[in-house]
């Protein structure tokens, strides 16, 4: 699989491999830095097309459809869960998980209705009205993950999702992803840490482009 | 959640890059309210100065000599009074008011006065072949609020602008030099020419010939002449632009056989002032709004890049391209609104402080000028946005998202 970059250059981000991710799946992806597990986030989620090799979802080649139909894509079937969060530094924490909401053109009395279930389901009922800044890392991290469930997505991606924390709050956060596949979304990690990659019962290691099954050994 | 939450958020959080751009457009804007406001008062007062010196437009006999413009019907040439009736009756632009006169010298004792035949208003609209053709089918044009061709009893107005409503075939106006030379007063009878007349007003100081004259009914005139239905000069209230225009030239064509003599050198001096300052006003307004284009465009793309992550997550989140084209165009469309609203108070502001003293003016306050205004604001903020738009709805969004 390879990718044109700014320049020009065509880089090879994957070797030829032929991966498959079953639905409800949970999958750790580990690797140095800059080996490409990123990347292959991005990819799997629409957001980056490759030069040369495709993306196959529910038999659909992503790719060969139209931006327009990526972006319906990612808003009915995935959540992204960031390391830095991405939250809107100047909306609510509630507002913040209102967002896919209302980019799926729910009234506003439905997503406010929807965001705050969530928001008391990852334990800050009390702090919907206040903006990121305004909240602890963790804290911010949990309204992400309250995000990312906002429109109940078949396929969770999180790039690093506890690489901004304490270990305690780190343990909260795997625990929360952890219980995803139980509920029968499929989540694929892409992380250093290997007590969250260890929770994943299929392990993938990209080196040099390559990607290995390390859950076998 | 709305659109409309999102922009205005985000407007808050960043209120630098917004109120600079509420400033770009605001101050090229309020420029261009303040000279277009300034160079307007500025024209309507020449005009009604030019309007208050009264006829600016004089046809006469071919060959009369024009040495003093009041006193050009002196000469003692003659032309048909049917001249009028061509004016009356063509399709002439800017005629406010059309006034023949015959004047004649007539003994009084042993001096001699000019005596002025004009023809009243009244009797001029209600003429049969006139009434509803050609220029009186027209509204007054004028060159500002004092030239409604309104006819008025007024002595004032029946002096500096030869208009006077009724005036039987016995009445007359006198001039203030006669008047005091004379001891003439309203309501005094006197004999001119040999026939009887009552005073019916002492027409106000001018400092023209007018002073020295008496005024009576045209076919008065032209009976004691006894040389028919001649006057030897017809004067026209012409409205100034019109004779930017070149309405003399149209007066030429119309009637060849006659001298058509235009208040030139004022009427020249005007359409200068005007033609300046309107050069004036298009060249500062451009650059202006060209200033105040360039600070949105630079605002804007600024704000692109700040807000790249925040695409970058929105794309991540399934937002289309075209949802960051929304949010940059409604962005665009408050500063327009904002700053359209700001230049114009800015605007009418700055124009009543300087117009006393650039142009010796009142500036009054323009609300007509509110519309264009917002359209300038408009205009130049969604010319200015175009590219700014452009490369929100072309952004990369995973470059954009790990854009740390």
């Amino acid at each position: 699989m390879t990718f044109r970059c700014r320049r020009g250059d065509v880089v090879e981000a994957l070797k030829p491999c032929d991966l498959k991710i079953a639905a409800g799946d949970h999958l750790a992806i580990v690797g140095a830095s800059g080996s490409g597990k990123s990347t292959l986030l991005l990819l799997l989620g629409g957001m980056l097309a490759p030069t040369s090799g495709k993306v196959v979802v529910d038999d659909q080649d992503l790719y060969a459809e139209s931006a327009a139909r990526r972006a319906a894509y990612r808003q009915e079937k995935v959540g992204f869960v960031f390391q830095s969060f991405h939250l809107l530094p100047y909306l609510s924490a509630l507002e913040n998980i209102q967002l896919p909401l209302w980019l799926k053109g729910w009234s506003n009395e439905r997503q406010r209705a929807r965001a705050e279930e969530l928001l008391a389901k990852v334990g800050l009922a009390d702090r919907g009205n206040h903006k990121p800044s305004e909240l602890s890392v963790g804290q911010r991290q949990r309204v992400a993950l309250a995000r990312v469930l906002a429109n109940d997505p078949e396929i969770v991606l999180a790039d690093e999702p506890t690489g901004n924390l304490d270990p305690e709050q780190a343990e909260l956060v795997s625990e929360f992803l952890a219980e995803l596949p139980q509920q029968g979304r499929t989540l694929i990690v892409v992380t250093h840490d290997p007590t969250l990659a260890a929770r994943a019962p299929r392990r993938l290691e990209l080196r040099d482009g390559k990607l290995e099954d390390s859950s076998l050994n | 959640m709305r659109l409309t939450t999102l922009v205005t958020r985000e407007i808050s959080e960043r209120k630098s890059p917004f109120l600079t751009a509420l400033m770009a457009v605001g101050l090229g804007v309020a420029l261009v309210v303040t000279v277009r406001s300034v160079m307007q008062a500025s024209e309507a007062d020449v005009a009604r100065k030019l309007d208050g010196l009264g006829a600016n437009i004089l046809v006469l006999p071919p060959g009369t000599a024009v040495d003093d413009y009041y006193s050009a019907d002196l000469g003692g040439s003659v032309m048909p009074e049917s001249y009028v009736a061509r004016i009356a009756l063509s399709d002439l632009k800017g005629l406010d008011n059309v006034s023949p006169k015959l004047s004649i010298p007539v003994a009084f004792g042993d001096a001699k006065v000019t005596l002025t035949g004009i023809l009243p208003q009244r009797e001029f609209a209600a003429k049969a072949t006139w009434k509803g053709a050609g220029v009186f089918a027209r509204p007054p044009e004028g060159c500002g609020p004092d030239s409604e061709t309104v006819p008025a009893k007024l002595p004032e107005t029946a002096v500096r602008r030869r208009i006077i409503d009724t005036l039987a075939a016995d009445e007359v106006l006198v001039g203030a030099d006669l008047s005091q030379r004379y001891g003439w007063k309203a309501e005094s009878e006197i004999e001119l020419g040999g026939r009887q007349f009552k005073v019916l007003e002492i027409l106000p100081v001018t400092g023209t010939v007018d002073d020295s004259r008496v005024f009576a009914h045209l076919h008065t005139v032209q009976e004691i002449a006894g040389a028919g239905e001649v006057i030897n000069a017809i004067e026209i209230v012409g409205c100034c632009r019109e004779i930017a225009k070149g309405l003399g030239e149209g007066l030429e064509k119309l009637l060849p056989e006659t001298r058509v003599v235009t208040v030139l050198q004022i009427v020249e001096t005007q359409i200068e002032t005007n033609r300046t300052m309107q050069g004036l006003s298009w060249l500062l307004s451009g650059l202006a709004l060209l200033l105040g284009g360039a600070g949105i465009l630079a605002t804007m793309l600024s704000n692109l890049r700040e807000r790249r992550r925040e695409l970058g997550m929105l794309s991540a989140l399934g937002a289309p391209a075209s949802l960051f084209a929304k949010l940059f165009m409604a962005k665009a469309l408050l500063i327009a609104l904002s700053g359209g609203l700001l230049g114009w108070l800015l605007g009418v502001g700055l124009a009543a402080a300087l117009g006393p003293r650039l142009a010796q003016v009142m500036v009054p306050l323009r609300w007509d000028l509110l519309p264009l205004a917002l359209l300038l604001a408009v205009g130049i903020t969604a010319l200015a946005s175009l590219w700014p738009i452009w490369r929100a709805l072309h952004l990369d969004p995973a470059r954009a998202l790990r854009d740390e």
